[in-house]
């Protein structure tokens, strides 16, 4: 490849790298000044809210099966609704997961 | 491994990779993918390993791949990475209140991607200062290594691995969406958390399936940020005027 193509990536690298860790540094600066005030630091309001709505942003895009059939989307709802079920019973992590992948996988496999 | 507060007497490593388990089935499905992509536009198995080692970031992986793929100015290939990530900006700041003292932690954050943020952001809380480190390494570490060792396979076999199998290929991807209704079940609990996330959630598989796929994260969240917006706004209703 290309010396100019390895530039274009080592740059994109160093600039994901650095929008994952230099707010981390201005952030924990932010805490630590308010630390050694002896006061109480807290994030703005907006970063605070984004966090759990990108989540949400995440989950929605990742509901759009891979396979956009319908078939796809039963499956999609049917392993949703038993994650969420599961997840009410036992309040864990693995189980519900494993369990909607498995409902998703057997639904998928007896409609398509 | 719960999602409760309740104490686990697992160490943070161990925590670590189990937490970190159902992330393998969306993360490697897709880096064979992207393994098999980038050998289709010319690449090595050895510089599509290095991508996925170095950059990290799924969604912009593909679009640089097929940027240069297609002869895109160089320039346009990394501003257009750079833009599919700035959504990173936001993760680390909210991670941060729960963070332990740690020189590591920057240095942690090549692998925050948005999976490890969803994980992080529900987990690190409920864990004791000693353990966040090692629980930290370990899932990204296990993520990292397994979308790594992914792209290797897919560029080297990817091929023949989705042609054998593509009912898995089809089925394991759904861990994912799995994981991220696990991790914010506890969040609705109240009306405008409730709203709040399902306009998020509906903008967000809307957009997807549009031309702006790759703009619907960042949106569907300005969509959830207003609608956090209106629903706390404090009502200012005018007083009833006095009777004299």
């Amino acid at each position: 490849m290309q010396t100019e193509v390895w530039v274009a990536i080592t740059v994109a690298a160093i600039g994901t790298f650095a929008m994952r860790a230099v707010p981390l540094l201005w952030t924990q600066r932010h805490f630590n000044k308010h630390k050694a005030n002896n006061t109480q630091a807290q994030l703005p309001t907006w970063i605070g809210v984004l966090g759990p709505l990108m989540i949400a942003a995440m989950l929605g895009v990742s509901l759009l099966p891979k396979d956009a059939s319908v078939a796809g989307w039963v499956a999609t709802f049917m392993g949703s609704l038993m994650t969420i079920v599961v997840w009410r019973k036992t309040k864990t992590l693995g189980l519900p997961v494993l369990v909607g992948v498995l409902v998703f996988g057997v639904a998928y496999a007896v409609l398509v | 491994m719960t999602t409760s507060t309740k104490a686990v007497s697992r160490s943070g490593w161990q925590r670590g990779l189990l937490d970190a388990l159902p992330l393998l089935g969306g993360y490697i499905p897709v880096a064979i993918s992207f393994g098999l992509i980038a050998s289709q536009a010319g690449f090595s198995a050895l510089e599509a390993t290095l991508i996925s080692l170095f950059i990290y970031a799924g969604a912009s992986q593909f679009l640089l791949v097929a940027m240069v793929a297609s002869g895109a100015p160089l320039w346009l290939a990394v501003s257009m990475t750079m833009l599919v990530n700035v959504r990173h900006v936001v993760y680390a700041p909210n991670l941060v209140p729960h963070l332990s003292q740690s020189r590591a932690w920057p240095w942690l954050m090549h692998g925050l991607t948005d999976q490890i943020f969803a994980l992080a952001h529900t987990r690190l809380a409920q864990l004791e200062d000693s353990d966040k480190v090692s629980w930290y390494t370990a899932a990204s570490l296990l993520a990292w290594a397994s979308w790594v060792s992914g792209t290797t396979l897919g560029a080297i076999a990817g091929d023949t691995l989705t042609q054998q199998w593509p009912l898995m290929d089809a089925v394991m991807p759904f861990a994912l969406p799995a994981l991220f209704v696990v991790l914010l079940a506890p969040r609705f609990s109240d009306r405008l958390w409730f709203f709040t996330l399902s306009v998020t959630i509906l903008s967000a598989l809307l957009l997807a399936m549009t031309v702006v796929k790759n703009a619907a994260i960042p949106l569907a969240a300005l969509a959830g940020g207003l609608t956090f917006y209106l629903l706390n706004k404090p009502q200012h209703k005018p007083e009833p005027p006095h009777a004299n």
